[in-house]
């Protein structure tokens, strides 16, 4: 439904989009990952046709964006990061606008029924005739995915759709856009992760203008957990730690946690050996308490920042990154 | 082709309503119509004074309200609408830029020349609206007195055709910014320096001269004041308008490259 190819976007020196390629199938949510300035925006607004590109193609539902920008633009619905509302409209005037905007030839009643149908999937017919320069963010927000759906698109580009709304809203709006897969093909793009998690049925991750990892959500996080790992919490001394290094299978061991009574370990194992037997057993026959064993998911987090920082994974927590795995655990 | 006058009609009609949705269009009918008002009563007064006067001397042919207040009338409005129309076009493309609007509109199934158009034509149907309103004033010599109306036609015809100009050089003045007072400030001079051209015309040499009032916008207003509807004046305006919405198309297709 939508074929990005080599996509490249320079601003004069700075390459804000670099060689960027990836598709989305009829149907599919597509979650557009990555830090704040990756890219993600720009490479929407040349999607979208809001821009062109300085290399590559972008072909949305057959129709390339540049050389046939009004058949591709009829077939997307597109809500940028500030939705482009107009304050003195009021949110039925300014649905009614984008409706003869968007589809050109319509009646008065076809519109006013279009308008209103959008208003109320979006939970925004209560502010109908309110001015878009009263509402709340949340409001603003909605009336923006509204305009979107307005002409009813076989594709949906939304940029930050959750920006800004309270948790329930963020709820309703991730229930709506899942409610509109199928029909609607969608990208989105988010730096928030347990919304792709719970959203996407697949992944691009991008970070400096490169498409770093494209995957279902579920490969992602098991092709790069490589090796499984466990936390091991022990009542017992520091040579705990020498003891668990030596059972075979493990690969690393790691003190993460400490306590008067007790202290934490990361396990690492290799590859497809499972170790929790062994790892107990060495616990148990030394006469130390196990307090804990469970394995360590790795999450989509840690993935996101293993891609994109250089840095591996456990001393991430130090890099400008933070914030994002701050946001995600407030969720 | 249809489509296209659909396009233009349906954000010509948005920013009507954009321009009478906020204080702007009111602001500046309120203003037009007290300033104009201003100098509709101080010609008035003028008028019966003298026509009085020359009544009373007797002899004297009447006085022709055509030249001696319609005409200065509409030379005043020429200048007025000078500082008004830099009001109204500021906002056109800065305000969308600055508040994000412009990606919708450039994200819709619409050509830039359907948004160019459509915007110009909305500035115009607002300026035409200002226009519209003295025409209350006019209408009043007509029951008092007994002006002819073709020149007053050529008048008013002169004065759209010349504010046409005025807004497409603003239309472009605000593509290039996001900032409403950088456009505004920007095509207020630049207006300006259109119409003071012909005094610079008057102090220079004779090739120079000739180049720079034809270049002056209100110089070719002159004739239509006067009640002369000719060609080569609507010539110039209409390749004025043509070249500032030329700019114009110019400017949004470079912003969209530069993002």
């Amino acid at each position: 439904m939508i074929e990005v190819q080599h996509l490249t976007k320079r601003y004069g020196p700075v390459t804000a989009v670099d060689d960027v390629s990836f598709r989305v199938d009829e149907g599919e949510i597509l979650g557009f990952l990555g830090p704040n300035g990756a890219g993600k925006t720009t490479t929407m607004r040349v999607i979208t046709g809001y821009m062109p590109a300085t290399e590559g193609q972008a072909v949305v539902a057959g129709h390339d964006v540049f050389t046939e920008p009004l058949e591709a633009k009829r077939r997307i619905g597109y809500l940028p990061e500030t939705p482009p509302l107009y304050p003195e409209m009021t949110v039925r005037e300014y649905l009614t606008f984008v409706a003869r905007l968007k589809i050109g030839k319509i009646t008065a009643a076809d519109c006013a029924m279009r308008v209103d149908h959008t208003m109320k999937k979006t939970h925004v017919d209560d502010m109908a005739d309110k001015h878009c320069s009263k509402l709340s963010k949340g409001y603003r927000q909605r009336v923006g995915l509204a305009q979107a759906l307005i002409h009813d698109p076989e594709v949906l580009i939304l940029d930050e759709p959750t920006a800004g709304l309270d948790p329930k809203q963020i709820i309703e709006t991730r229930d709506l856009i899942k409610g509109l897969a199928g029909n609607h093909t969608i990208v989105l793009s988010t730096h928030i992760l347990p919304e792709v998690a719970q959203t996407c049925t697949r992944v691009v991750i991008i970070n400096k203008g490169r498409v770093v990892a494209v995957d279902t959500t579920e490969n992602l996080t098991h092709q790069l957990k490589g090796a499984a790992s466990l936390y091991v919490q022990i009542e017992g001394p520091e040579e705990a730690a020498a003891a668990l290094g030596s059972v075979p299978g493990v690969r690393h061991v790691a003190e993460t946690d400490r306590h008067e009574r007790w202290i934490g370990f990361e396990v690492e194992a290799e590859r497809d050996h499972d170790v929790r037997r062994a790892v107990a057993q060495a616990v148990v026959g030394k006469g130390w308490g196990l307090l804990e064993l469970r394995p360590t998911r790795v999450s989509l987090e840690q993935i996101f920042l293993q891609l994109t920082t250089e840095e591996p994974a456990h001393s991430a927590a130090d890099t400008p990154a933070e914030p994002t795995i701050g946001e995600a655990a407030h969720e | 082709m249809s489509s296209t006058f659909r396009n233009i009609s349906t954000i010509a009609r948005k920013e009507l309503h954009g321009y009478f949705g906020s204080p702007v269009a009111w602001l500046m009918m309120g203003l037009f119509a007290f300033i104009f008002g201003y100098f509709y009563i101080s010609y008035l007064d003028w008028f019966v004074r003298t026509s009085m006067s020359g009544d009373m001397g007797g002899g004297m042919q009447p006085m022709n309200v055509n030249d001696r207040m319609i005409r200065p009338l509409l030379s005043n409005a020429s200048v007025l609408v000078l500082f008004l129309l830099p009001m109204i076009t500021m906002r056109t493309y800065s305000e969308e830029k600055r508040s994000g609007t412009i990606e919708l509109l450039l994200t819709s199934p619409v050509t830039d020349v359907e948004i160019i158009m459509g915007k110009f034509l909305g500035a115009v149907g607002l300026f035409g609206g200002l226009l519209g309103a003295t025409l209350l004033y006019i209408g009043i010599l007509f029951v008092y007195g007994n002006p002819e109306w073709k020149p007053i036609v050529a008048g008013y015809a002169g004065l759209l055709l010349m504010g046409s100009c005025f807004i497409s050089v603003g239309l472009f003045i605000s593509s290039t910014t996001k900032n409403q007072m950088v456009a505004g400030s920007a095509t207020f001079v630049v207006a300006l320096l259109f119409w003071i051209i012909n005094w610079m015309a008057e102090s220079s040499g004779p090739t120079a001269s000739a180049i720079l009032s034809y270049l002056s916008i209100t110089e070719h207003f002159d004739d239509f004041a006067r009640g002369i509807i000719d060609t080569k004046h609507i010539v110039f305006y209409l390749s004025f308008i043509s070249f500032g919405l030329f700019l114009t198309l110019k400017s949004v297709d470079t912003e969209r490259w530069r993002g």
